[in-house]
């Protein structure tokens, strides 16, 4: 029984992890190298997808934009560039063509790298066919500026502070209502069973 | 356009539960603040304790922390008017 109790908080804890993981920008500082357009038909890798173009219509397959580049130390990377509009997760980007445009403003090629810092979040899984989503790039300084995740470390602390904040109304909750109904229910099956089982 | 509706719905229901939880949540907190500053120095019977609770819940009600509430909603609409600019404007 401990097994299971502790196998589902351990699976428990490792869905929230990773859903913040997946959902929470990150920043990668890359060259691009190019940008394309790829049409995409969504199967079981769906739910890793975000939405059409706002305003258009949505589609069992559609073209996607794509960004590819390249990592610092040599790796690939691609990036899909789509909009998420109103849905999940709540970056409200509805300016993929105006991205897909800047990156292909800053292209450049190995002898004259330009670094870039994209914004992104989601990840990229061969098995799956996913890539991350790119939100927004901005010009590096260089390949290895240092990168601090200001935004994250607020956004977590937000969200833990939610948390306590329920736990607290909760815990009022349980103490002003729960307990005394509790009482009033012990005190009624007292009076019942002295009424009727003296 | 749809989409947005949808959104705005879900907003507004979401929103509004967590509204009336949380009205419910101070105005439990601020009752409890009065029973306990009355027990501590008590200056009557029961009947002028009740007198005291509700007379303190009648400023909450028309008090500036009551009204503070409202911020449930204010604050998530202007962190999405943000998040529309800073991602697509910026």
């Amino acid at each position: 029984m401990r097994y299971v109790k502790w196998s589902l908080i351990a699976a428990l804890v490792l869905f929230v992890v990773g859903f913040l993981h997946y959902t929470l920008p990150g920043r990668d500082i890359v060259r691009v190298t190019s940008t394309e357009t790829r049409r995409i038909d969504f199967g079981e890798n769906s739910i890793f997808w975000a939405s059409a173009d706002v305003g258009t219509a949505a589609n069992p397959t559609r073209d996607v934009r794509f960004i590819n580049a390249v990592r610092p130390n040599g790796k690939v990377i691609v990036y899909r560039n789509e909009d998420t509009g109103w849905g999940w997760p709540p970056y409200f980007k509805l300016d993929s063509s105006n991205l897909q445009a800047e990156a292909d403003d800053i292209k450049s090629t190995p002898e004259a790298p330009k670094w870039v810092v994209i914004t992104h979040y989601g990840w990229r899984s061969e098995f799956l066919t996913i890539y991350p989503n790119a939100v927004a790039l901005r010009p590096a300084i260089g390949p290895d500026e240092r990168l601090i995740p200001w935004l994250n470390v607020v956004i977590l602390a937000v969200l833990a502070g939610l948390v306590f904040w329920v736990w607290r109304m909760l815990a009022q909750f349980h103490e002003r209502v729960i307990e005394p109904a509790w009482i009033r229910f012990g005190n009624w099956r007292d009076d019942m069973r002295n009424r009727f089982f003296r | 356009m749809l989409a947005f509706l949808k959104l705005a719905v879900f907003l507004a229901v979401a929103l509004t539960v967590v509204f009336l939880t949380v009205s419910a949540y101070s105005r439990s907190v601020r009752r409890e603040r009065l029973e306990e500053e009355w027990d501590e120095d008590p200056k009557g019977d029961a009947a002028a304790r009740d007198a005291f609770i509700e007379d303190g819940m009648r400023d909450y009600e028309q008090g500036l922390r009551r009204r503070l509430i409202w911020l449930v909603y204010i604050i998530p609409t202007l962190l999405i008017l943000l998040l529309i600019y800073f991602t697509n404007y910026s």
